[in-house]
C-alpha cells in the first residue's frame, strides 16, 4: 500500500527552502568528504551530530542522509583519478576507473561514474518509496545461516577476478581471509594474532588495506618504474559519452540498481559489498570479460551504480525498522536519538513527514550532485595535470590524513605502510589485489554467521540446507562455483576440435 | 555558495584540527600553592568506542551540559578512541599519565575487559572521578514466544535437552552476556548451559525478530520502539525497582518475579592514573554541579537514564564490589583471564 499523503507531506517537505538548502549542504559536504581518501561518511556525520542540535528531526536527517550518499557519489573521483579510493563503498571503482584514467580518459570515466552514480541513486530511490515497508520483512528473514550462504556466494566471484594465475588468486584471497581473523574474536572472545598489541585487538580497519595496497603501491609502482611510464595520464581527454558507450552502460545501470539496492537492503551488508558484487556479476555475464581491469566502461559502470543504490537500501531497516544496516545508519541513528526521535516500525505512522520527508529528499540530492559533479569534471581532473613529484608527495599525504583520521592511531600508519608494500610485492609477482580485499570484506562476516549458524543449531550443519532461503543460496553458490570450471573445460575441447581440424 | 563552501571547509578543517589537537601532549598541568586546582587546557573527553554507543552518548552529553550550564570555564572536546571493546581508549589514557585534562567515559565493560584478560590496563589503574547515571538491561522476546514471564523462560532453559539461544550485541563475557548470566545464576542455571550467541554487526534484533535466536539480551531503550509495535515483548528488566516513562513502565522487573538479583548498567567518569588530590576535587564539585543542573536532568530524562551519582570513597567501594562479582561470574563462564 503505497501512503499518497504521506509521500505528498514528504514531498512538501523535501522542496521547502530548508529542506533544499539543507540537503544541498549534506550531498556537497559529502562530495567533499568523500573525495579525500579515508574520510568517509561516518566521521563527517558524527562531525555534525553537534550541529544538528535544535534542528528539526527531518531537516536533520536530510542532511545527514545527503552527506552519506554524497559522499559514496565523491569518492569515486579519487579512485578514479588517484587509485586512492575516496571510501570504502569506492575501491571496486577503481579497477577500471583508473586506468580509463591512465589512459588519458578520465573525463570520460568521471561523467561516466557520475552517470551511473546518479541512476543507481536515483532507481533505488524509486524502489525505497514503492517497496520499503514490504522489503523491510525480507530484510529481516535473513539470519546467520542465509547470510553465511550469501558470503559464500559472493566469494566464489574470486575465481572471475583473477585475470592470470588462478592459483595466486586464491593465494590472494586465503591471505586476505587470514588478515581478517586478527582482533578480538567475536564469538568466543578470544584474542587471535594480535602479539599482545592492543592496537590490533580491534583487527585492522577495511580503509587502511586499501589504501595501502591500492594507492601506496600505485605511489611505489610510479616512482621505481618513473622511466617506463609512458602513457599520459595528463590528458583529461572529452567528457562526451558517445551512443556506443552508452549502450555499455544500459545493461550494467538496469541490473546494478536492482542488484545494489537489495544488497543495501540487507543490514551488515551495505554499499561496499554491494559494489564489489556489482563489478563480479558484471564481469561474468560479460561477453568480454577480458577488458575488465582494463578500463572496461562496464567495469566502472557496475560498482559505481551498486554502491548508490545500496546506500539507499541501507535506509529500509533503518527508517522501517529502526534497525541500523551499517555504521553510518548506526551513527544517524544516535543523531536522531538526541534529537527524540527514535526510529521504529511505527515511525512510518507515527511520523510520516520524517519517514517520506527523508525519502523524496534523495531524488532531490541526487540530482544535485549530478550538477555538482558533471560540471566541476574538468576542474576536479586538472589535479592530474599537477607534475608528477608533487602528485605523488599529495596521494601520499591524503593517505596517511585519511588514515589517521579514522583512528588517530600512530600504529595505524605502519599498518597502512606495511600494505603499501605488501601491495606492491603483489604486483610484482603478479598476484592480483581484488581477490585479497573482496576476501577481506566477506571473510569476516563469513565466518561470523557460519559459527552463530553453528551456535543456533548445536553445531548441526543440516542448518544450512533445512532452511529454504540459505539453500537456495547454496545453490546458487556451487552453481557460481562450477560454472567457470566447466566453461573453460568445453573451450580446451572446443579449442581441441579446431585443432585436429 | 561561497558561504556552504567555507561551511564545509570548516567543518573538515574541524576534523583535521581535532586529529592534531589530539596527539599535543598537553603541557604540565599548573596547580597553584593554594591547593586549588582548575584546567588551564581544553579538556578531552575519550568515548572508549565509536560514534553513537553509550560511553559515546554519555560523553558528548555530559560535555553539552558542563558547557550549556557554564560549569566549566575551558572547552571540551569528545573524541573517540575506538578499538578492542575500549582497551584502545584506556591505553591512551593511560599514557597521559599526571594531565588531568583527560577523563573518560566508562561502565561495567571498564570491569569485564579486563577481566576477560583483554586490556592490560583495569579500573585500578585510572582515576574514578565520578559516577553519574545508570541504565539496565532488558530481556526481549518475539510477540509470539511461548514464555509469559521469566520464571517460565527459566525453567525451559533448566531442561537439559532445551535449545534456547541468547543474543546480544557484545562479546562473550562483556556487558549483554552478563547481565543475563547474572539474572539466570540467581534464578538456579548453570552459566555455563546458557547458549549466547554474540552479533557484533547491529543484527541482534533482525535474529530475534527472524526467529533465529529466542531471547535478546540488550538496553532497556533499544526495546522501546519495537515493543510499541507489537513485535517483541520485554520479560524483565535489571532494576530494583520498575521504571519510569511510557513502554518501560509496564516492563517487570526480575525482583518482583522472586528472583532477587539486578544488573546495574552504572556509567560515570575515570581520569589518567596520578591525578593529584586538588584535581580530583576540582571535577567531584564540577560532577556535583552538573549533576544538580537542570540541563543534566534534561538529558537523564530524555535518555530514560536514572540519576545514579556517586563520587570518592563510596564510588570505589562499589567499584571494588562490582568487581569482585563480575570477577566471579566470569570464573563460572570459564572466561576469566589473567591480564598480564
Amino acid at each position: 500500500m503505497i501512503d499518497f499523503g504521506g509521500i505528498l507531506s514528504g514531498l512538501q517537505m523535501a522542496l521547502s527552502l530548508e529542506g533544499i538548502l539543507f540537503v544541498f549542504v549534506g550531498v556537497f559536504v559529502g562530495t567533499f568528504i568523500g573525495l579525500m581518501p579515508g574520510l568517509g561518511p561516518i566521521s563527517a556525520i558524527a562531525i555534525m551530530i553537534p550541529m544538528t542540535y535544535n534542528m528539526d528531526p527531518t531537516i536533520a536527517l536530510v542532511m545527514m542522509a545527503g552527506v552519506y550518499y554524497g559522499a559514496i557519489f565523491g569518492g569515486s573521483t579519487s579512485s578514479i583519478l588517484l587509485n586512492a579510493p575516496g571510501v570504502a563503498g569506492t575501491v571496486a571503482t577503481s579497477f577500471d576507473g583508473y586506468p580509463m584514467a591512465q589512459q588519458g580518459k578520465a573525463g570520460k570515466a568521471l561523467a561516466i561514474a557520475a552517470i551511473a552514480a546518479f541512476i543507481g541513486g536515483t532507481v533505488s530511490v524509486v524502489f525505497l518509496m514503492l517497496f520499503a515497508p514490504v522489503l523491510s520483512s525480507v530484510a529481516i528473514q535473513f539470519g546467520p545461516p542465509e547470510y553465511f550462504a550469501l558470503m559464500l556466494l559472493g566469494l566464489t566471484a574470486i575465481a572471475s577476478l583473477s585475470s592470470g594465475s588462478t592459483i595466486k588468486a586464491l593465494m590472494s584471497a586465503l591471505l586476505g581471509i587470514m588478515i581478517v581473523t586478527i582482533g578480538i574474536d567475536a564469538q568466543t572472545g578470544t584474542v587471535r594474532f594480535t602479539f599482545g598489541s592492543a592496537n590490533l585487538l580491534e583487527g585492522i580497519d577495511f580503509l587502511v588495506i586499501a589504501l595501502g595496497i591500492f594507492a601506496l603501491a600505485e605511489v611505489c609502482a610510479l616512482i621505481i618504474n618513473r622511466q617506463k611510464t609512458t602513457f599520459n595520464a595528463k590528458t583529461i581527454g572529452s567528457l562526451k559519452i558517445t551512443k556506443e558507450d552508452f549502450k555499455e552502460m544500459v545493461g550494467p545501470m538496469s541490473r546494478q540498481s536492482v542488484l545494489g539496492f537489495i544488497i543495501g537492503v540487507l543490514p551488515g551488508a551495505g554499499a561496499t559489498i554491494a559494489s564489489f558484487i556489482g563489478y563480479t556479476t558484471e564481469k561474468r555475464f560479460a561477453k568480454n570479460p577480458d577488458e575488465f581491469g582494463k578500463g572496461s566502461i562496464k567495469g566502472l559502470t557496475a560498482p559505481e551504480t551498486a554502491n548508490n543504490a545500496a546506500t539507499s537500501g541501507a535506509f529500509v531497516p533503518l527508517l522501517s525498522l529502526g534497525i541500523p544496516g551499517s555504521g553510518t545508519t548506526a551513527v544517524m541513528l544516535g543523531a536522531l536519538l538526541v534529537l527524540n526521535v527514535q526510529p521504529g516500525p511505527l515511525l512510518m505512522t507515527e511520523n510520516p513527514t520524517l519517514f517520506w520527508g527523508v525519502i523524496m529528499s534523495m531524488y532531490i540530492g541526487n540530482i544535485f550532485l549530478l550538477i555538482l559533479n558533471l560540471p566541476l569534471i574538468p576542474y576536479i581532473s586538472k589535479i592530474l595535470a599537477i607534475p608528477r613529484p608533487m602528485l605523488i608527495s599529495l596521494v601520499v599525504v591524503f593517505c596517511i590524513i585519511g588514515v589517521y583520521s579514522i583512528s588517530f592511531s600512530i600504529f595505524d600508519l605502519y599498518v597502512l605502510l606495511a600494505f603499501g608494500v605488501i601491495g606492491y610485492l603483489m604486483r610484482m609477482f603478479q598476484f592480483p589485489a581484488a581477490p585479497f580485499i573482496l576476501a577481506f570484506i566477506l571473510g569476516g562476516m563469513l565466518e561470523q554467521s557460519f559459527r552463530q549458524a553453528m551456535t543456533i543449531s548445536g553445531n548441526d550443519v543440516s542448518i544450512f540446507i533445512s532452511n529454504p532461503l540459505a539453500a537456495t543460496l547454496l545453490a546458487l553458490a556451487a552453481v557460481s562455483f562450477l560454472f567457470p570450471l566447466w566453461q573453460s573445460y568445453r573451450n580446451k575441447k572446443k579449442s581441441n576440435q579446431t585443432l585436429s581440424m | 555558495m561561497k558561504k556552504l563552501v567555507s561551511v564545509s571547509a570548516s567543518s573538515f578543517l574541524t576534523l583535521v584540527m581535532l586529529s592534531a589537537c589530539s596527539d599535543n601532549g598537553s603541557e604540565e598541568a599548573a596547580s597553584s600553592d593554594q591547593g586549588e586546582w582548575s584546567p588551564t587546557n581544553n579538556l578531552e573527553f575519550v568515548a572508549p568506542a565509536g560514534a553513537g554507543g553509550g560511553w559515546d552518548t554519555t560523553a558528548r552529553m555530559a560535555a553539552q551540559a558542563f558547557e550549556e550550564a557554564d560549569i566549566v570555564d575551558v572547552g571540551i572536546g569528545v573524541i573517540n578512541r575506538e578499538g578492542g571493546g575500549g582497551a584502545v581508549g584506556w591505553s591512551y589514557i593511560a599514557n597521559q599519565a599526571g594531565d588531568p585534562h583527560y577523563l573518560f567515559a566508562a561502565s561495567p565493560p571498564l570491569l569485564l575487559i579486563p577481566l576477560n584478560g583483554q586490556s592490560e590496563y583495569s579500573y585500578e589503574d585510572f582515576t574514578p572521578i565520578a559516577n553519574v547515571i545508570a541504565d539496565f538491561g532488558a530481556f526481549a522476546v518475539r510477540d509470539d514466544a511461548p514464555w509469559q514471564d521469566l520464571n517460565e523462560l527459566f525453567e525451559d532453559m533448566q531442561d537439559e535437552s532445551s535449545s534456547i539461544t541468547v543474543v546480544g550485541e557484545s562479546a562473550p563475557g562483556s556487558m549483554d552476556h552478563v547481565q543475563f548470566v547474572n539474572i539466570a545464576k540467581a534464578a538456579g542455571i548453570d552459566p555455563g548451559s546458557i547458549t549466547y550467541v554474540s552479533a557484533q554487526d547491529g543484527s541482534a534484533m533482525t535474529n530475534l525478530l527472524n526467529g533465529s535466536v529466542d531471547v535478546y539480551s540488550t538496553g532497556v531503550t533499544e526495546t522501546i520502539e519495537q515493543v510499541r509495535a507489537g513485535e517483541v515483548r520485554v520479560l524483565a528488566v535489571t532494576a530494583e525497582e520498575r521504571l519510569e516513562g511510557d513502554t518501560v513502565e509496564d516492563y517487570p522487573t526480575a525482583i518482583e518475579q522472586g528472583i532477587d538479583e539486578v544488573f546495574v548498567n552504572w556509567r560515570g567518569f575515570f581520569g589518567p592514573p596520578e591525578m593529584t588530590e586538588e584535581e580530583i576535587d576540582y571535577y567531584v564539585n564540577a560532577f556535583t554541579e552538573l549533576n544538580e543542573s537542570p540541563e543534566w536532568a534534561e538529558v537523564r530524562e530524555r535518555y530514560s537514564w536514572d540519576e545514579y551519582f556517586m563520587v570518592g570513597d563510596e564510588y570505589e567501594q562499589f567499584l571494588e564490589e562490582q568487581n569482585e562479582e563480575m570477577r566471579q561470574l566470569l570464573e563460572e563462564l570459564d572466561l576469566y583471564g589473567e591480564s598480564e
